[in-house]
Formats: structure tokens, C-alpha cells, sequence
């Protein structure tokens, strides 16, 4: 290559740039190459595998390679019109997203509020407070597994409060078992949204605040008026980033109940792996991976175009 | 007594409330952990042992002790929980690391890049994005296929490729970020003076944004360490990582391990707490792209 160049430019006495800094590819491409053909063989290949998969009936089980598998068209999505187990697994996860969107937002929003100010003793209790953010998503499931069990603390709390014994079998209920999986992913996470509002609510230029307070503005409507709207952006992100996390929920589901009794508390990703790796479907869940990304592809697309117009 | 000493009371207290739910499942591991056999299940619970043992955490880096222990006393052990523990970290060790390196690597490439170049223009950084937003059990079927034909499936490679490239929005996002903080004039005048670029890169901006990179390499590292459903579906036995071994005693177990169950969950996550906490001032940035800084 540089032998050309040379040539080209009529050797080294050119006004031309030197042969070294021509290259093949432009510096800065090659520095994006190695980041850019990771992300392309995890997500164009991939994605590719799965329309085609999408459209077979694969099960490893029959012992056939993949792209031999039958061709069976659009069966698949068909079927899972019809699979109540996935569309209640769907409404299920939406339904996971909102509560524990809502409630980390609530509590997040309160205690930054507790935090503005400065004690002496505030960098412990903000350590403390993040340290469930800390700690493996597995792990924490892992201790609601011990808290919520049939001879666990908050069923004895319960009693000691109640008076009466009080033995529930929260992770085998079909509805109870909801109850710890949301807790624990409140638990875990309302410390990220509460780091994020309290980065935001310090930054808040202070100004319009002690202007409100010295007009006679009473805290709560200069939260209202004030902090909220200045907090927005933040609290969008926030919003936006734990939505997508949210949906995502699988180490809690699989850890305190794995989708039982009879799919009850499965949640997309849930399903799709009891779909795929207990009962080895996987053309048709290739088919459920498909509608997923479509859908989760153009609820991040309205969700940050709303963001956008925010900032 | 006035009132404003009132509600400041009343503050402190709330505060003290949310760390004692903040820290009561963490404590409830650590103390499960030191809890004799008797004590596992017990009702009415025992909140704070008199006799704590280590036997717990023995049993699970020993578990030929736990076999004895198992048939001896708690009955049948799940075959998945008869290798040691020492496994499981070794494999996380390695996996995580150099899962790590590779996506830092790639991703201080990448995000000086898009800063300095701004390559692709300003749209381009979004696409990485979309590996975070899409849900990775709907490319964990593809990839166990596409595993299976290049025979990666199970192997230490094929972990280590998944990771680095799940983890790689947050590298560039986060590093992008830092590399932002230092200042391009530096470059220009270096360059003048005849460095080449990627003299400029290593040797000036390299160097000023190195604090940072280091923070993200801690932080992708507990992504790495954290991480449970690939290890979960892209992995037979050969190899096994910390979160895998969690999830083996939690489902050998149904109620009847919970002592050892809760030794593997502290032993395990107590490396990521140290870690997060010596990034704590970066961790909402990394949480959030580096949207959001501290």
C-alpha cells in the first residue's frame, strides 16, 4: 500500500501527505471497527438467525439442525395469537413496569427530598441506602427467597404485628408470589432513582427557589412548581432507563418462583425461556423474540422521541 | 421545642427507616450464612444466632464435606451443587476479566472516535444503544444456535464474546463521557508539533482520561461478575460462573439449605460491593450512560 502511494505521489518530495498518514481505512473508522463488528455479531447476525428461525418449527429435542429445521411460515405467530400464556406473560411484564416504575419513582422523589440538606452523618446513610444497587441482582433474589419462605422473617413480622400466626406461602401462590418478585426489584433498584433525582435536585439552580421562598411560597407548591419541572429531564431518563431495565426482568422470576405455579408469575423473559430451554420451542419462541423486539424497538423509539421534545 | 427541631426529627427518622429497609434482606444473608443447621428454618425464625459457625461457607468450598454433611443431616444434596465453589469463581474470574479488558479496550476506541471525529455522525453512538434496550433472552436463542455451529457453546470464548458485547453501550457511553471532560486544544497543538494522531491519542488524551477508564472497567466488571442469564443458557457444566452456582443452591435447596444457599450469596457478591463502592461517584453515570454525572 505505501509503495503505491509513493509511487502515485512521485515520492517523498511531494507536496501530497506522506505515504503514512494515507491509510486503507481513515484513522477514526479503525478505531470504531473493533466496538462496531462486536455489536454487529451479537445483534445483525443474530437477528438474522431469528427471522429465519422465526419461521420454523426447530425443536433441538427431533434432533435436526437448525437451518434444516421445517419450514412452517407464519404458523408460529399465528399460534401465539392464540397462546394465552404469552399474552398474559406480555400484559404481566407491563404490568411489573408500571408498579414498580410508579412506586421506585414515589419513594425515590421522597427520600432525595429528605437529602438536600447537610448533616453530619449523611454520606453513611446515602452508603447505606445504595448498597441494594450494589449487590448482585441473583443474590438479592436470593434473599427474598429467605425472607419471603413459608418460615421466613416477614411472615413472623406479620404475625408479630397481626397477634395471629400467620403462615402464607407467598413464592407458591400464583398471585401472591407477584408480591416479593416486585418488591425485590423495588428494593434493588429505587437506590439508582434515588441517586439520580438527588444528582438532579443538587444541581437545581437555587436561585428561583430562595426567590420563591422569599415571595411566601409554601414547600409544597414551590415542589410542585419549582423542582418538578426543572427536574424533568432527569427524572425522563431515569424513567426511560428503569422501563427498559424493568421489562427486561428475568434474575428475580427465575430465582423466587421460575415462572410457577402453571405460568402465573412468568414475565416475557421468563416464558420465552421456559419456552425455549424447558420445552425446547424455539422456532416458535424465535417467533415471540421477533414480536418482542418490534415492540420493545418502538416503545424506546415513542419514549425518547417524548424525551427529546422535554429537552 | 420548636417545630422546625420537630420535623427535623421527624426527617432523620424516615432516613433512618429507608436504611433499615435498605439493609435488612443484605443482613438477613450475612446472618442466614452463620446460621448453625438447626437454625436454618426454624419457626419462629432466628433473627440473630447465638452460635454463629462457618460450617456453611466450609461446606461450600468443600464439598465433599458437603456430600457427608448432606447425607448426614439435610438430606440429598442436587448433583449440580457437588462441585466446589472455587470453581465457580475461578470461571467468573476469568470470564469477567477478560470480558472486561476487551469491552473497555473496544469501547475507549470507539468513544475516542466518536469524540475527537465525530465518526458517523451524531446519530451513531444511539446504535449501540439498541444492544441494551433489546432484551437479551430474545437474542439468546439465535446466539445458542449460532454457538452451536461455531462451537462455542460452553466454553469460556463464547461467554466472554456475549459479555464484552452486551457490555460494550456501557463502555462507550460511560468513556465517552470522561473523554468529553478533556480538553481536544491539547491534541491540536500536540499534533502540530508532530505527533501523529494516534501518538495524540496515547500519550496526551490516553493519560488525562485514564481515571475514568478505570472507573468503567470497575463497573463493567460488575456487570460481568453480576451477570446470570447468558451463564445461565450458554453453559453446560464444563463451565460455571458465581451468579450459576447461587442459582444451583437456591433451586437444590427448597427449603432445605438456606444456610449454605446464603453463604454462597454473600461470599459471592461481597467482591462486587467493595468494587461498587469504590466507584461510587461514577456509578449513576455508568447506570445511566453517562447521561446523568455526579
Amino acid at each position: 500500500m505505501s509503495e503505491d502511494v509513493k509511487n502515485q505521489t512521485g515520492g517523498d518530495d511531494t507536496i501530497a501527505p506522506p505515504a503514512s498518514r494515507r491509510r486503507l481505512i481513515p484513522f477514526n473508522v479503525a478505531l470504531v471497527l473493533p466496538a462496531q463488528l462486536t455489536v454487529m455479531a451479537v445483534v445483525v447476525v443474530p437477528t438474522l438467525i431469528v427471522l429465519w428461525l422465526a419461521l420454523t418449527d426447530w425443536q433441538p429435542t427431533q434432533g435436526v439442525p437448525w437451518w434444516q429445521a421445517d419450514m412452517i411460515w407464519f404458523w408460529n405467530f399465528v399460534d401465539l395469537w392464540y397462546d394465552e400464556r404469552f399474552t398474559n406473560a406480555v400484559w404481566r411484564t407491563l404490568f411489573v413496569v408500571a408498579v414498580c416504575i410508579v412506586i421506585e419513582l414515589a419513594l425515590a422523589l421522597g427520600l432525595a427530598l429528605l437529602f438536600v440538606e447537610e448533616w453530619w452523618w449523611k454520606r453513611v446513610a446515602v452508603s447505606i441506602i445504595i448498597l441494594p444497587m450494589m449487590i448482585i441482582p441473583v443474590d438479592a433474589a436470593n434473599a427474598f427467597f429467605m425472607l419471603f419462605n413459608d418460615l421466613g422473617p416477614i411472615n413472623h413480622l406479620i404475625s408479630i404485628v397481626t397477634g395471629e400466626p400467620f403462615q402464607f406461602s407467598w413464592l407458591s401462590h400464583p398471585t401472591g408470589a407477584m408480591v416479593p418478585i416486585m418488591l425485590c426489584e423495588i428494593w434493588q433498584w429505587t437506590p439508582l432513582m434515588f441517586l439520580m433525582v438527588l444528582t438532579g435536585l443538587m444541581s437545581l439552580p437555587q436561585n428561583q427557589v430562595r426567590a420563591a421562598i422569599a415571595l411566601g411560597a409554601s414547600p409544597a407548591r414551590i415542589f410542585r412548581r419549582i423542582m418538578l419541572p426543572l427536574l424533568s429531564p432527569v427524572i425522563g431518563i431515569a424513567v426511560l432507563i428503569r422501563s427498559i431495565e424493568t421489562f427486561k426482568i428475568f434474575d428475580p422470576v427465575y430465582i423466587l418462583t421460575r415462572g410457577q405455579p402453571g405460568g402465573a408469575t412468568e414475565t416475557i423473559s421468563m416464558y420465552m425461556y421456559n419456552g425455549a430451554f424447558v420445552y425446547f420451542r424455539m422456532g416458535y419462541i424465535a417467533a415471540a423474540a421477533l414480536i418482542v423486539l418490534v415492540l420493545v424497538v418502538s416503545i424506546c423509539l415513542a419514549m425518547s422521541r417524548s424525551l427529546k421534545r422535554y429537552s | 421545642m420548636d417545630r422546625s427541631f420537630m420535623t427535623t426529627a421527624l426527617k432523620r427518622c424516615a432516613v433512618i427507616l429507608a436504611m433499615l429497609f435498605a439493609f435488612f434482606p443484605i443482613y438477613w444473608l450475612f446472618a442466614t450464612s452463620l446460621k448453625p443447621f438447626e437454625e436454618w428454618a426454624a419457626w419462629p425464625p432466628v433473627w440473630l444466632t447465638d452460635n454463629p459457625t462457618l460450617q456453611n461457607y466450609r461446606i461450600v468450598f468443600f464439598p465433599e464435606a458437603a456430600r457427608a454433611y448432606a447425607a448426614d443431616q439435610a438430606g440429598s444434596l442436587d448433583y449440580k451443587v457437588s462441585g466446589s465453589a472455587w470453581k465457580a469463581f475461578q470461571d467468573s474470574a476469568i470470564i469477567s476479566t477478560c470480558a472486561t479488558v476487551l469491552s473497555v479496550t473496544f469501547g475507549t476506541l470507539a468513544a475516542y472516535s466518536i469524540v475527537r471525529y465525530r465518526t458517523g455522525g451524531e446519530n451513531y453512538p444511539f446504535q449501540f444503544l439498541t444492544v441494551r434496550m433489546m432484551p437479551p433472552i430474545a437474542v439468546v436463542v439465535p446466539i445458542v444456535a449460532l454457538f452451536s455451529v461455531l462451537r462455542l457453546s460452553d466454553t469460556y470464548i463464547g461467554l466472554i464474546l456475549a459479555y464484552t458485547a452486551f457490555t460494550l453501550p456501557f463502555s462507550i457511553w460511560m468513556i465517552r463521557s470522561f473523554i468529553e471532560e478533556t480538553p481536544a486544544e491539547l491534541e491540536g497543538a500536540a499534533m502540530v508539533h508532530g505527533m501523529t494522531q494516534l501518538e495524540a491519542f496515547t500519550r496526551i488524551t490516553l493519560p488525562l482520561a485514564k481515571g475514568g477508564i478505570l472507573a468503567t472497567a470497575l463497573f463493567i466488571f460488575i456487570l460481568n461478575w453480576s451477570e446470570f442469564l447468558f451463564a445461565l443458557v450458554l453453559t453446560s457444566g464444563n463451565v460455571t460462573t458465581v451468579t450459576l452456582q447461587v442459582a444451583n443452591y437456591v433451586s437444590a435447596s427448597s427449603g432445605k439449605l438456606y444456610g449454605v444457599q446464603a453463604a454462597m450469596g454473600a461470599i459471592s457478591t461481597l467482591p462486587v460491593i467493595f468494587f461498587g463502592y469504590i466507584i461510587q461517584k461514577h456509578l449513576v453515570r455508568g447506570l445511566t450512560f453517562g447521561a446523568v454525572k455526579q
